[in-house]
């Protein structure tokens, strides 16, 4: 595989930053100040990204009673995963884990294999009316109708409260196909599929033998935000689930555990705890390392796949910025 | 040959009408399975074939105290079933009918045998009616002949007849021929599918429109007698309260995307001193762990907020520790700044993911500028100001005009997982509020009318933004 264009100016540039590193160029006391309010500031800033995380993390597994008293803000003390292991007797929780990962795996495989073969179909110029019908694709990413009409649509085809309503519609991604269009455009050679072509493989074959597996790393970057994008996706279970609890996604439940949680702790800070007994507190205390623990859990497979994501991230917002 | 001629010109009517009826597959006005007032008003053929539970959903009552025997809903079930099945032959036919004369043959033959069935099920459906009509209480079961069974079974009629008619015109089967179909068909046979996803997911909401000009509450059906006209738009700018809630909400629409394109140069800046970090590892350890706050959700990000602002969070147990509060306090529940916040929230999750793009940017820009312009004398911020800025003002510019575009769209997430009683009214953004109206107050047809307007001029200032972009730049955004 070629290396794209973007790749080789990565590495440019890589290599003049070392060249700069190696020669030392005399530093100024102002090229000095200037570093050290630019490292400061960036370390500050990344610390600000990270931190909430690690200590999400470090309260979940740390002893529930310091957690309770506040005393665990840096340092893990009394280190256990009983929180997490507890998670599994919530039952709501787990039907969300499942039906997430459900339309994680199946909506994604499915928008990447039409994303696919829809941008393989739209490279075609001998189709009939292609520019007509790339553009009809295409420009439904510039309008939409509102989300009550989107709303009274899906209930006219009768995808509420129905598990199909997470995975159909996700099926169309204009951008991706975009995406896909461009690459298969820019990066397979023409001559491939006009050679097959002149062999006799049918279209069928063309896309499954050559522009299939040939177009594998631009698949690999949608497949990876389309899946980030359904894991994270909890608009649509919020307005179309509204009957079917069983169907909530991890993001919605969390949402609901949260809110339960923030309504208790908001009238404690009143004073106002005459009204609410002390076991109700206790749980709502608790309840907070539990909300934690869930929050983790739903964070975590993000922070999985992320390293993965990371070497195809650049090449995406890149292609995206190339107009289909 | 003479046949042929005319064979093509009955192609046309009979592709036009396999499309039809394809759409009547959707369409719950033109339901001939809607038998009584109890099957939703919003049930089309396809859910009362493919879906049971939606066609009896309302039946429960019925069902125990006998007033419908469920084998009526099952012939009906079917009926519809065998009926969606029917049209789909039809439909599969009109494709067929684009290859050659043996293409043809197996088209006209599949949608023979399927208006066929599909006319056979309108006379189960009809029976289902009777039985229906037949109950011991019209009242609550609301027996009404579906208004879409004569059309339909017209409109399968007439396919069924074209169809035979078709196949005799097409004559005998010619020896040894073998299927084919011009490439060119095949391909958009191939997209077709995904056509029509596109129109029945992107485009059939449009459709919807047509609320904003009636009285509706949910369950009602449309018709002359609800429709108001230009009563909703009007109502918006009449009636005191909501003028009064359209004017705050424009407020803060305008205001957090106004201080969001006032801050879209903080992306670029953060790009280019982060490219002035000499030191590699540094440079790619900060550009990793900034970006991953883009990838989690509102909902996450929110979770992020409670772990740390909450009553027991970080910061009200390091104050409570240190003695500075005497009590933990909830930030989130504050009603103040509630703009600045969520201007904050954003840039958190997303300051380090804009800054990829003008980090490509910079990468790309030609390093003899910078040496020129060493050469010439220019220090390491007119280096930045005359070189790398003006490198990085194309991409700035799409994505200004693009966020100006956009003023109206916040999206609703981040609004909705953030809100609570104290904060609302400077946090209800036109997403929020068209949701807050529709779905949870179910005032459809005024937030009909509010999405909508919304959408025009969203489009309208694209459009703008992009003439703008010509008018300047010569090159085109969308």
């Amino acid at each position: 595989m070629a290396k794209t264009a973007q790749e080789k100016l990565d590495e440019k540039a890589e290599k003049q930053y070392a060249k700069m590193h190696v020669k030392k160029i005399k530093m100024k006391p102002g090229d000095i100040v200037f570093s050290i309010i630019n490292y400061t500031f960036f370390a500050i800033f990344t610390f600000i990204c990270i931190f909430p995380f690690y200590y999400l993390f470090i309260n979940t597994i740390s002893d529930n009673d310091l957690v309770r008293k506040g005393l665990i803000n840096f340092v893990p003390r009394g280190i256990h995963f009983d929180n997490y292991i507890r998670l599994l007797a919530v039952n709501d929780l787990f039907t969300s884990v499942f039906v997430t990962l459900a339309r994680t795996i199946i909506g994604t495989a499915l928008m990447v294999g039409a994303s696919a073969f829809v941008g393989y179909l739209v490279t075609r110029k001998e189709m009939w009316g292609r520019s007509f019908w790339y553009r009809f694709l295409v420009v439904t990413m510039y309008f939409n109708a509102g989300i009550i009409p989107w709303y009274l649509n899906m209930s006219m085809l009768g995808l509420t409260n129905h598990f199909a309503a997470y995975i159909v519609p996700a099926i169309i991604a204009p951008y991706n196909i975009i995406l896909v269009k461009t690459y298969i455009e820019s990066a397979i050679p023409a001559e491939l599929e006009e050679s097959a072509e002149l062999d006799g493989a049918s279209h069928l074959r063309i896309f499954g033998s050559i522009v299939w597996p040939l177009s594998k790393p631009i698949l690999a970057t949608i497949a990876i935000f389309g899946a980030v994008g359904q894991w994270n996706s909890f608009q649509d279970s919020l307005i179309l689930m509204q009957s079917a609890p069983k169907l909530y996604t991890l993001q919605h439940r969390l949402y609901i555990y949260l809110n339960t949680t923030s309504n208790l702790s908001a009238l404690m800070s009143a004073g106002n705890t005459s009204g609410i007994s002390k076991s109700v507190l206790e749980s709502a205390l608790n309840g907070k390392v539990i909300k934690y623990t869930i929050s983790m859990v739903t964070i975590i497979p993000i922070l999985l796949v992320y390293p993965f994501m990371q070497r195809y991230f650049e090449k995406g917002i890149m292609l995206g910025a190339v107009k289909g | 040959m003479v046949n042929e001629k005319k064979a093509d010109r009955l192609y046309y009517l009979y592709r036009i009408l396999a499309a039809l009826l394809f759409v009547i597959l959707f369409l719950p006005a033109a339901n001939p399975a809607r038998v009584c007032g109890l099957v939703n008003r919003s049930t089309s053929l396809l859910t009362s074939g493919f879906s049971y539970g939606t066609l009896i959903a309302n039946f429960g009552r019925a069902f125990r105290k006998g007033w419908v025997l469920e084998s009526t809903m099952h012939v009906l079930n079917i009926s519809s079933l065998l009926c969606c099945l029917g049209i789909f032959g039809c439909a599969a036919g009109a494709c067929l009918s684009l290859g050659n004369h043996r293409c043809r043959r197996l088209g006209n033959l599949i949608s023979i045998i399927g208006s066929a069935v599909s006319v056979m099920t309108m006379i189960g459906m009809h029976i289902a009616y009777t039985q229906v009509a037949a109950t011991k209480k019209p009242k609550k079961v609301e027996p009404s002949f579906p208004e879409g069974f004569w059309p339909v079974l017209a409109f399968l009629v007439l396919m069924l007849v074209i169809s035979i008619i078709m196949q005799l015109l097409n004559g005998k089967k010619v020896k040894d021929e073998k299927f084919y179909m011009e490439s060119k068909y095949k391909l958009f046979l191939m997209f077709l599918p995904f056509i029509l996803l596109t129109f029945v997911f992107c485009y059939l909401p449009l459709w919807g429109w047509r609320y904003a000009f009636f009285d509706y509450k949910a369950g009602d059906i449309l018709s002359a007698r609800n429709f108001v006209g230009f009563k909703w738009f009007e109502e918006l700018v009449r009636n005191k309260t909501t003028m009064d809630d359209m004017v705050r909400v424009m407020e803060n629409t305008l205001a957090m995307s106004g201080l969001g394109i006032a801050t879209s140069w903080c992306p670029m800046a953060f790009a280019i001193f982060l490219s002035e970090i000499k030191h590699t590892r540094f440079r790619r350890f900060v550009q990793t762990f900034t970006t991953i706050p883009n990838f989690i959700s509102w909902v996450l990000v929110f979770a992020i907020a409670f772990c740390i602002f909450s009553t027991d969070g970080f910061l009200s147990s390091i104050m409570v520790n240190l003695g500075i509060w005497s009590q933990g306090q909830n930030l989130l529940m504050s009603g103040s700044h509630v703009w600045l916040k969520m201007l904050l929230w954003g840039m958190w999750k997303g300051l380090g993911w804009s800054a990829i793009i003008y980090i490509a940017g910079i990468s790309g820009i030609d390093q003899q500028l910078y040496e020129a312009a060493t050469v010439d004398g220019a220090g390491r911020f007119q280096r930045m100001w005359h070189v790398t800025v003006p490198g990085l003002m194309p991409t700035f510019y799409v994505l200004l005009l693009m966020s100006v575009a956009g003023i109206l769209t916040n999206g609703m997430d981040q609004y909705l997982v953030f809100k609570n009683s104290s904060n609302t009214a400077q946090i209800m953004v036109l997403d929020l509020y068209v949701y807050n109206m529709g779905i949870v107050k179910g005032a459809i047809p005024l937030s009909t009318v509010v999405g909508m307007l919304k959408s025009v001029i969203s489009v309208i200032l694209l459009f703008g933004a992009n003439g703008i972009s010509k008018l300047l730049r010569g090159e085109t955004i969308v």
